[in-house]
This record gives structure tokens, sequence and C-alpha cells, in this order.
């Protein structure tokens, strides 16, 4: 079974903008999937379908078995909760330190107080953030901020993580660990789908599916 | 309750948002809760009066003083054929001045400065309160009888003012109900405005909607409990004041007792607090739903 099945999808804003062009995906659990193309190319709008906050304008999409359609809001919302979503913007929430904004990505999970510390704390250290988990989340830098965000995707211990250029303000190093540490949640099955510019990144890890996203159209490759 | 310290430290921060309107909230709510509850004493210390009368509905018969004690006792027996009338009994003037002594209290240390005893000897008649009217016709015909005295035109003031009062008392608590839900839903939908950031940060999350509404829920609570403590504090001290002054020049009103009035005037007061807390939070986050 598919964790995302995307048929024939199309999306249009409503200013007119065709942003995918019948897409037909089909992503399969544990894959790693990387997603380029130039800026404005459908990159985002893709992920936005994924996560259900855009709806198809034409075809059928399926994300963990949750048709993505108007008027399921709360089916949809409680298929995110499945999902560890890295947005590009981090959308952390100031005036909380790192280890709470992290926690705040499974507070409503069936998961104990003290078990959810636990995985925050794990996770931050995964980043590289151990040190500053007790920092305000507007005292760190744009780097920090993304490398919480993939903290706060990764403690739920999701079945699929969407990140939308998750590596975009991090030096080469922490990028580089970044896309490893990624790469590593094959081991637990999870899917991971990356939207990056960073293609010699995608180079160095030679596994997983490219797939190349030009005026809203896709073309898939893969790596191994 | 796995999350109750972080909603509770939540709600502490939607509150510090907009401290100031939380604080002026608190206090606006205080004084409407207030002006509620003593419109509330206040019926409820006349409907306590009312009800004193009621139990003790009598009407005092005066005679003039030279007439002899036969006179007096075929005054009573005519009386006690009445219908209506429960007990009738002489009052000396010896009693009458006792009894004013026991009224008066504190103050009774008036009366040493008369020199006699003022006070005429009387009849004192129990009688059923429903027959008021036709005792008084039936007294009016009986002879040797100079004055007649009921308490039936104080009783129907204090009864109507106990009325009026009872009608402002709902017409209070329905408005102090209405401004409150409205203070609540407005301040609710202002803190979901700030917060809308994070809001739709946690619904791409996926967090259910009571999760993200509770700490809401909490504000309100707090604000309506903050304001109804507010309103207990004042009424308990604007009751002891109140009390201080009328049990001095006014020995005559019955007043409930304090402690126990009080007590419930501010149990009533939390109660209504924690419920209309709860109301206008939903409200407000319907509202803020809907939009």
């Amino acid at each position: 079974m598919y964790l995302i099945e995307a048929e024939g999808v199309c999306l249009n804003y409503p200013d007119g903008t065709m942003a995918l062009r019948n897409v037909d995906l089909h992503i399969e659990p544990g894959e790693m999937i990387y997603i380029t193309g130039p800026s404005g190319s459908g990159k985002t709008s893709l992920l936005k379908l994924f996560i259900g906050i855009e709806f198809p304008t034409d075809g059928k999409l399926t994300v963990l078995g949750q048709p993505i359609i108007r008027g399921q809001a709360s089916k949809i919302r409680q298929m995110r909760r499945s999902i560890g979503p890295v947005f590009q913007d981090f959308r952390l929430v100031n005036g909380r330190t790192a280890i709470e904004n992290v926690m705040l990505g499974a507070r409503f999970l069936d998961m104990s107080n003290k078990k959810l510390k636990e995985n925050a704390v794990i996770a931050l250290k995964k980043v590289g953030l151990e040190k500053k988990m007790f920092s305000m989340v507007e005292h760190l830098s744009w780097g920090q901020c993304q490398r919480v965000a993939i903290a706060r995707a990764i403690v739920r211990k999701p079945r699929l993580i969407i990140a939308d250029e998750p590596t975009g303000n991090l030096d080469k190093d922490n990028a580089i660990n970044i896309m490893e540490l990624f790469a590593s949640l094959k081991e637990e099955n999870t899917t991971v789908v990356i939207t990056t510019h960073a293609t010699h990144l995608i180079n160095n890890l030679r596994e997983g599916r490219l797939i190349h996203i030009e005026s809203g159209i896709i073309h898939q490759e893969r790596l191994d | 309750m796995n999350n109750f310290g972080y909603f509770m430290k939540e709600a502490r921060t939607i509150i510090k948002i907009n401290f100031m309107s939380n604080i002026l909230s608190i206090v606006s709510i205080g004084l409407i809760l207030f002006f509620a509850a003593a419109t509330l004493s206040s019926w409820w210390i006349s409907n306590q009066v009312v009800e004193i009368i009621e139990d003790e509905a009598e009407i005092n018969v005066y005679f003039a003083e030279d007439i002899d004690k036969k006179k007096v006792e075929h005054i009573i027996n005519n009386i006690e054929t009445l219908a209506g009338v429960e007990e009738v009994r002489l009052v000396d003037e010896n009693e009458a001045y006792h009894r004013m002594e026991e009224i008066l209290g504190k103050e009774a240390k008036v009366l040493q400065y008369l020199d006699d005893n003022p006070f005429s000897p009387y009849i004192e008649v129990q009688i059923d309160l429903k027959s008021m009217e036709s005792v008084i016709e039936g007294l009016k015909n009986i002879e040797g009888i100079d004055q007649i005295r009921d308490n039936k035109e104080i009783f129907d003031k204090v009864r109507n003012l106990s009325s009026v009062l009872k009608t402002l008392g709902y017409i209070f608590i329905v408005a102090v109900g209405a401004s409150t839900l409205i203070i609540i839903s407005h301040i609710i939908r202002t803190g979901i405005y700030e917060n809308r950031e994070q809001i739709n940060t946690l619904i791409l999350l996926g967090a259910p909607d009571g999760f993200i509404s509770f700490p809401f829920i909490i504000e309100g609570m707090i604000l309506t409990l903050g304001g109804g403590l507010l309103a207990s504090i004042i009424l308990s001290l604007t009751l002891r004041y109140a009390y201080s002054v009328m049990t001095g020049p006014l020995p005559f009103i019955p007043l409930p007792d304090q402690k126990s009035m009080v007590t419930n005037l501010v149990s009533m007061i939390m109660l209504l607090s924690a419920v209309l807390g709860l109301l206008g939070s939903l409200f407000g986050l319907r509202s803020a739903k809907s939009r």
C-alpha cells in the first residue's frame, strides 16, 4: 500500500496560476524523496497538498489513506498527527524555549509528559541543539530555528516527514548532518519528502528518489 | 490531565499578552457582579423582614387608661370571639417598657433619661395575616377600644419594596450574565486573534480543537473568577459596614445573620462567575471559529 498516491493531480490557484499539472506519484513507506526545481515551479504547492493545506482542483490524492478533499477538515487534521512537517518559515512559537517548541509537536499525542520530555531532548541532540534547549526561540539564529523545527517534526516519530527546504538556512556541515539524519529515519520505516535547492547534498546521499518539478510538471529518477 | 500544567502556562501567557485589558476586564466583571450581589442582598434582607413580619403578624389594641380591670377583661373576651384571632393577651406598662429595652439593645440607655414610664398598657392580638382586615373591622365594633395599631401599612411597604428588589435582582442577574458573556467572549476572541499564528501552527500539526481551546477556556474562567473574588471582597466589606450602620440607628430592622449571608452570597457569586466564564469562553471560541 502506498503512503502517498496521486493520480492526475492538478492545482490551480484562484488567480489563474497553474501550480501543478497532471501529477502522478506513488510513494511507498520508508522511501526518501527529494523534490527539486526552480523557485515557483510548484515544490511547496505539492507539499501543501500532502499536508492538506491545499486541495487538488483535479485528480485524486490520498495521503496515509486519507483522501485530500474539502469538507474533511477533522479527518485531515487527524491525518496530520502522523506527519512531521517542517515549514519553510519554521512556524515556531515565540516566547517559548526550544524544548517547549519541540514538545509542542507531540503534546496532544498519546505520550506521557516524561516520555515526551525524553524524546524532545533526544530530538534536540539529533539536530545538535541540546545546549540551546532552554533558549527562547526568538534568541536563536535562523539556522538554529530551522533545526528546532526539524526536532519538532521528528519528536512525534511520524510515519511521514514533509520538509520544505529544511537545509535552506544551514551551513554546509549542519546541512549534511540534517540530510544524514533524514536518511537515517529510513531504518524506522519513516518516509521523508524534502524539497531542496541543494542538489550537491542529494548527490552525496545516493539513495532515494529525485523528483524534479518545472512549471508544475514532474519528472522522476531513482538515485540508487 | 497530562497537559494541565501546559494549559495553565498557556493561559498565563495569553493573559500576559493583553495584561492591561485582562486586568480591566477583571475589575469590570468584579464591579458588575458586586452590583448584582448588592441588589440581591438588599432583596434578601427585605425578604427576611417580610417573613419576620408575617410570622409576627399582630395588632396592638389601646384602651382608655382610666377604665377598670373588669372592663379590660371584657374587651379581651370580645376580641377572642373574632375569627382569625389566634392569641390575645394584656401587656402592662412594665412589660411594654422591658420590651422596648430589648428592642433598643445597646441604645436602651436613652430610656434612663425619662423620669416616668412613658408606655401605656395595651392588648396584643396575634392573628392570621390573611384575616387582618376582617379582624380590624371587628375590633372597630368593640366598645372601649381607643386606638388600633396594626403593622399592615409597614408590612405592605416592605413587601412592595421586597418585590421591587426581587425584580431588580433578576434584571441585574440577566444584565450581569449578558454583559459578562460579552466581555469574556470579546476577550477570548482578542486572545485568539493575538495568538492566531500559534493556533494555525497547532492546526497544521494536527492538534485537536479541545487542545487548542482549553487554554482560552481557562483564561475566561480566570477572568470571571478573578472578578467574582473582587466582587466578594467588596461585598463582604460593604455588608460589614452596612450592618454596623444599620444595627445602630435602626435597631428595629431584623437583619439576617451576617456570616451566613456573606457565605451564601460569596458561594453564589463564585458559582455564577465559573458558569459565566465557561459560557463566555465557549461563545468566544465559537464566534472566532465561525469567523
